[in-house]
């Protein structure tokens, strides 16, 4: 059994403002949380620059020249309330996209079992011409499309467990029956969707909503009655995981109590789900988690599952 | 977290902390929050909810006691200390 790991030193130069939770110091406490013995066994590759077309397959051509042209020659500019770049982010964006990118080549051509990308900034706020909630470009929607495109996979799932509703993978997917997209998150909280009823045009939305407060029971119940049981009938051929590790009970942006020990729980679920319909093929990217101790356990214990230690 | 600011509330009448309440639904609502200040709106709804319920309770209380006198020996409309 063999693990990628795919990161890259540019994604620690998209500088986010003073006191701003999305910030560099998320990625090293995942490296050192990494540097373990334990994880020696790690395959370990640089996130590549992704092709402005591959972006595409997500996003509009105007959009991402938007993007490009607000990238600053120094300080900070602000795209919204939440969202902002430095010199260094669109760099930074096009390798994590570049990353989810090559974790799906790695993956679908057998070169390793499955992968995790460690970069940032996260995805699954961005919708299809629009940043948002510290997103630019949407790393999981643009690896599934990707996987269909590339190397002919038929049915994907993004399987998202961020606190936050993937707002941007339900908007691009909503119409499209070949990828699924099923997420748990906090309700009521950013970015305000993710009910129950948003289902999709072909019934393959499936969000499973939770309560402030909430913690394993709930988080379990939600995957064991509501996610997992749809995602076998879905038979998906590649598992995208959308891996935010901010409903840990320590986080601060949210309420949702959850360990170190319900993210090996899920991982490991997926991972089953992967084994019975997918060839055991998982990618997993990293979305939020804001709490440095907190993420770094909980990625720890994330790679250690897909690793199967 | 995000409590600090929330120690206002228990001074609010009922049709400021409801108001402010269902302006903070609507904006969740309408994702017109942002993702940063998301938790903190949303801690300052549920201490604005849990004003109203109280301020409720000790209407309901007060609206009981004087049914209860009426039946009896009425005593006025004195109002009801209520936890």
């Amino acid at each position: 059994m063999s693990t990628l790991l795919i990161s890259h030193s540019a994604c620690l130069q998209h500088l986010t403002p003073a006191g701003h939770p999305e910030r560099p110091d998320r990625l090293r406490a995942i490296e050192q949380a990494l540097e373990a013995e334990k994880f020696q066994a790690l395959g370990r590759a640089q996130a590549p620059i992704a092709d402005i077309e591959t972006i595409a397959l997500c996003h509009p051509m105007e959009y991402i020249e938007e993007v490009r042209e607000a990238s600053p020659r120094e300080g900070l500019v602000h795209l919204d309330a939440d969202t902002s770049m430095s010199p260094g982010t669109f760099e930074a964006a096009l390798r994590a996209a570049g990353g989810a990118v090559l974790a799906v080549d790695e993956v679908l051509g057998k070169k390793t079992d499955n992968a995790f990308v460690a970069t940032r900034p996260p995805g699954h706020h961005a919708e299809t011409a629009r940043p948002m909630g510290f997103c630019l470009f949407d790393n999981a929607a643009i690896a599934a499309r990707y996987a269909q495109k590339r190397h002919g996979i038929a049915r994907a799932a993004v399987v998202d467990f961020d606190v936050h509703h993937g707002n941007g993978p339900q908007e691009i997917f909503w119409t499209d029956k070949s990828v699924m997209y099923c997420s748990t998150h906090q309700m009521p909280l950013f970015p305000g969707t993710g009910a129950v009823i948003e289902s999709g045009e072909h019934n393959t939305v499936v969000n499973a909503p939770l309560r402030p407060g909430d913690g394993s029971e709930a988080f379990h119940a939600a995957f064991a009655t509501r996610i997992l049981p749809r995602l076998r009938d879905f038979r998906p051929e590649l598992v995208i995981i959308s891996a935010g590790f901010d409903a840990h009970t320590r986080d601060p942006l949210a309420n949702i109590n959850l360990t170190e020990a319900d993210f090996v729980w899920v991982t490991q679920q997926l991972m089953d789900v992967a084994d019975q319909c997918a060839g055991g093929r998982v990618v997993s990217l990293l979305e939020g988690g804001y709490d440095l101790r907190a993420l770094g356990n909980s990625v720890a214990g994330h790679v250690q599952a897909l690793m199967r230690g | 977290m995000a409590q600090k600011n929330n120690v206002d509330v228990a001074l609010l009448p009922f049709e400021r902390a409801i108001e402010e309440l269902e302006s903070i639904v609507k904006r969740l609502e309408e994702g017109k929050v942002p993702l940063e200040e998301s938790v903190a709106i949303y801690e300052r709804g549920e201490a604005l909810k849990r004003r109203c319920e109280e301020l409720l309770r000790q209407a309901e209380a007060r609206v009981e006691k004087i049914t209860l006198d009426a039946q009896g020996k009425p005593t006025g409309s004195e109002p009801l200390d209520v936890e």
